[in-house]
């Protein structure tokens, strides 16, 4: 299957950006790593509870068993390292692996609008996960998560190519397509199986939440992005070899094939693990990498790391700002991801006018 | 013409319950001419105007009658009182059912669990031996009309949807009147701002004369209110009222059935400040918020053991005193939503807080 029928995205300016600039990647990246770290501080002291940096901070010293234990109470140290921080935690880990899913999946299909919800596959771990839980399986929800993640793939990118050659429109048509399908399979699983008001737990799993996120689900999402994220990185920067098509990466010493392949398995394991953590959380892989492609421009060695930082820092507002607005009210934070994440898609489909 | 049919409609029923003797039977939804008789009787009742004059016969109708009221946004307009009821929701079945109009009842469904058995509060049976389900959940449209109603009594306003058991529009167009609990009423200048236990005694006493028993409601709110007067308000203490959910805890806001138990019990709501019947919070705003007391909503689908080993698991929520302490009070869920049974949890409640003994 050949997934290279799209145009190169802007091959003149990536050029000009390729040119090299190292300095100006550094400073991006280390005002992403100030941006992680201030926006984590800001989830772990805001909340309901009133609790000072300070505090928050003695706090995790005292949970990490450094000593201070006397000077916090202990709800201030529950809420702070029981609740605050292993969703800060999980919120990095899954925005770093969406992000990263998000670029590897655009850079693949040569499709600035791919992304694992627009492609299905997050609505197709939703699937498997929801399926796992009934079947009172829960300890394989990541593993049915995958499964669905990868069915998912396999059927927008075999809809796509059934429609003739794979365009970016076909696969986003075809992702469409498979995405409402898994949507309505998770609808039908929930409505046959909840009873009583039960289906406000499993609506979680459409909307995308991590009011759930305690330390077993951030170490889930952690292990995953170490363990798939970390390959994914390192083979990911044979993408800029893609940019001017398969036969020039050919000519490169790039396996395309295997490469390609070895990329789409990765991208889907991925996303099935977080989705089994998290439930679909959209836009984030679509949006992060189409604005820093605005910076660093098409070069993969560095869109990949800064995207996986960049998407770290959008969830972890995005999940502070779905559990503040309305204290004591919760949302799902996948309604502010896409209450900002759907605008965005509109300015990059502007964007890309001519390509689509 | 038309005060000729007006006696064929009320007898058509009537003709029925004898041929087929029992009342739960599959096929009560009759024979041809049968529904045809009901279509014209219905259709006869839209036709002919809410007009004075314009009166059913003495024998079938109650004072009272012609009854127009507005519901919910709608208008609804009664010849005589309803003898074939489909009930939704439990809160509604057991209304009817404390009325001691069981016989009534052609279809019922999405029943929050099993109907109290003991007798009610106003003397009616509480509950009717065999009930026709039509639905565990809310019942298709069509479900309902083979039951050839004419009356559908909501519990929810979202019942009378299109999404739900169909439109209020559409069981207007066939002649079959519409009923959605006031104090369930969600939408437009209807909705009451905050549910008091006035709300839930001006709807019994509402349905007593839509159904034309206005005495048997009568006795059974003046009974409510006599029962209401003796409980005695336990100042001082804080509560959360916990009705479901794990990761994000559903509970009681300040204008629903919740904040109306808690204040009768004179406990103070820690969600008091939520705008609105019922909310989505985050354990932190619990924890925080440190009640004295948690009401414990017991369901089918989500049990009071399960959510006390929650509490009991968490780490912010198994530092609480209530917690530690099990200050836990436990109503049925189908008592949680205001409503005829809201007296009678009330008093249990109560009980259970004087069980408590040295909270505090």
């Amino acid at each position: 299957m050949s997934l290279s029928q799209g145009r190169p995205d802007d091959p003149g300016g990536d050029v000009g950006r390729a040119a090299g600039r190292p300095r100006a990647d550094g400073a991006l990246a280390l005002g992403l790593v100030a941006a992680l770290l201030a926006v984590g501080l800001l989830a772990v002291t805001s909340g309901p509870a009133e609790i000072g940096p300070g505090t928050a901070v003695r706090a995790i010293l005292a949970g990490l068993g450094l000593g201070g234990a006397e000077a916090v109470s202990e709800l201030h140290r529950a809420i702070v390292v029981e609740l605050r921080l292993p969703r800060v935690v999980t919120a990095a880990c899954v925005g770093a692996g969406l992000g990263l899913c998000g670029a590897v999946m655009q850079g693949i299909t040569r499709n600035p609008l791919a992304d694992p919800y627009l492609l299905g596959l997050s609505s197709g771990a939703a699937v498997g996960a929801v399926a796992a839980i009934l079947a009172g399986a829960a300890l394989l929800l990541p593993l049915g998560a995958f499964l669905g993640a990868l069915a998912a793939l396999g059927l927008t990118l075999g809809l796509a190519g059934a429609l003739g050659a794979i365009t970016p429109t076909r696969v986003i048509l075809a992702g469409i397509a498979v995405s409402a399908f898994a949507s309505a399979v998770t609808s039908l699983l929930i409505f046959w199986s909840s009873a009583g008001d039960s289906y406000r737990e499993i609506l979680s799993w459409l909307m995308g939440s991590l009011a759930g996120a305690g330390w077993r689900e951030a170490g889930i999402a952690a292990a995953a992005l170490a363990l798939v994220g970390g390959p994914v990185l390192l083979i990911g920067r044979a993408l800029d070899a893609f940019t001017f098509g398969d036969r020039a990466a050919a000519a490169l010493g790039v396996a395309v094939a295997r490469t390609r392949w070895a990329l789409l398995l990765a991208t889907a394991l991925l996303t099935g693990f977080l989705v089994s953590v998290s439930g679909a959380i959209g836009f984030v892989g679509l949006v992060v990498p189409n604005a820093l492609r605005l910076v660093v421009g098409a070069r993969h060695r560095q869109l990949l790391p800064l995207s996986a930082l960049a998407g770290a820092v959008v969830l972890i507002a995005a999940d502070t700002a779905a559990r503040s607005l309305f204290v004591p009210r919760e949302l799902p934070v996948g309604i502010v991801t896409a209450m900002i994440g759907a605008p965005a898609f509109l300015a990059i489909l502007l964007r890309h006018r001519g390509a689509t | 013409m038309r005060l000729a049919a007006w006696p064929g409609c009320a007898v058509a029923p009537l003709l029925r319950w004898g041929a087929s003797g029992r009342r739960h039977r599959a096929d009560y939804g009759g024979g041809p001419q049968v529904r045809l008789a009901v279509a014209a009787c219905l259709s006869l009742g839209v036709i002919v105007p809410a007009s004075g004059f314009v009166t059913g016969p003495a024998w079938a109708a109650g004072a009272g009658f012609p009854l127009t009221l507005r519901n919910c946004g709608a208008t609804l307009t009664l010849e005589a009182p309803p003898q074939r009821l489909v009930a939704v929701k439990s809160s509604m079945v057991e209304l009817v059912l404390a009325l001691g109009l069981g016989e009534r009842l052609v279809g019922v469904a999405f029943l929050d669990g099993p109907i109290p058995t003991e007798p009610g509060p106003g003397g009616g049976p509480a509950a009717a031996p065999d009930l026709p389900v039509l639905s565990d959940r809310v019942p298709a449209q069509e479900v309902v009309l083979e039951t050839a109603p004419d009356l559908v009594l909501a519990g929810w306003e979202s019942v009378l949807t299109a999404s739900g058991a169909g439109a209020r529009d559409s069981y207007a167009a066939l002649g079959i009147a519409t009923y959605v609990a006031p104090v369930a009423c969600r939408s437009g200048p209807d909705r009451p701002d905050r549910i008091t236990f006035e709300d839930v005694f001006a709807q019994t006493l509402e349905v007593g004369r839509i159904l034309g028993v206005p005495e048997r409601a009568e006795r059974l709110v003046a009974a409510q209110r006599a029962q209401l007067a003796g409980v005695a308000a336990r100042e001082g203490l804080s509560a959360l009222w916990y009705s479901s959910g794990t990761a994000t805890p559903f509970v009681g806001g300040g204008l629903g059935g919740p904040q109306m138990m808690l204040e009768a019990l004179g406990l103070s709501n820690i969600m008091a400040d939520i705008p609105d019947s019922w909310a989505s919070v985050s354990w932190e705003a619990v924890a925080v918020r440190e009640p004295d007391v948690i009401v414990l909503v017991d369901a089918v689908w989500n049990p009071v053991a399960q959510k006390r080993q929650l509490l009991a698991a968490m780490p912010v929520t198994r530092g609480l005193a209530a917690v530690a302490e099990e200050r836990y009070l436990v109503i049925d869920f189908a008592a949680a939503e205001p409503g005829v049974r809201s007296v009678p949890a009330l008093l249990d409640l109560a009980a259970q807080l004087e069980g408590l003994g040295g909270a505090e």
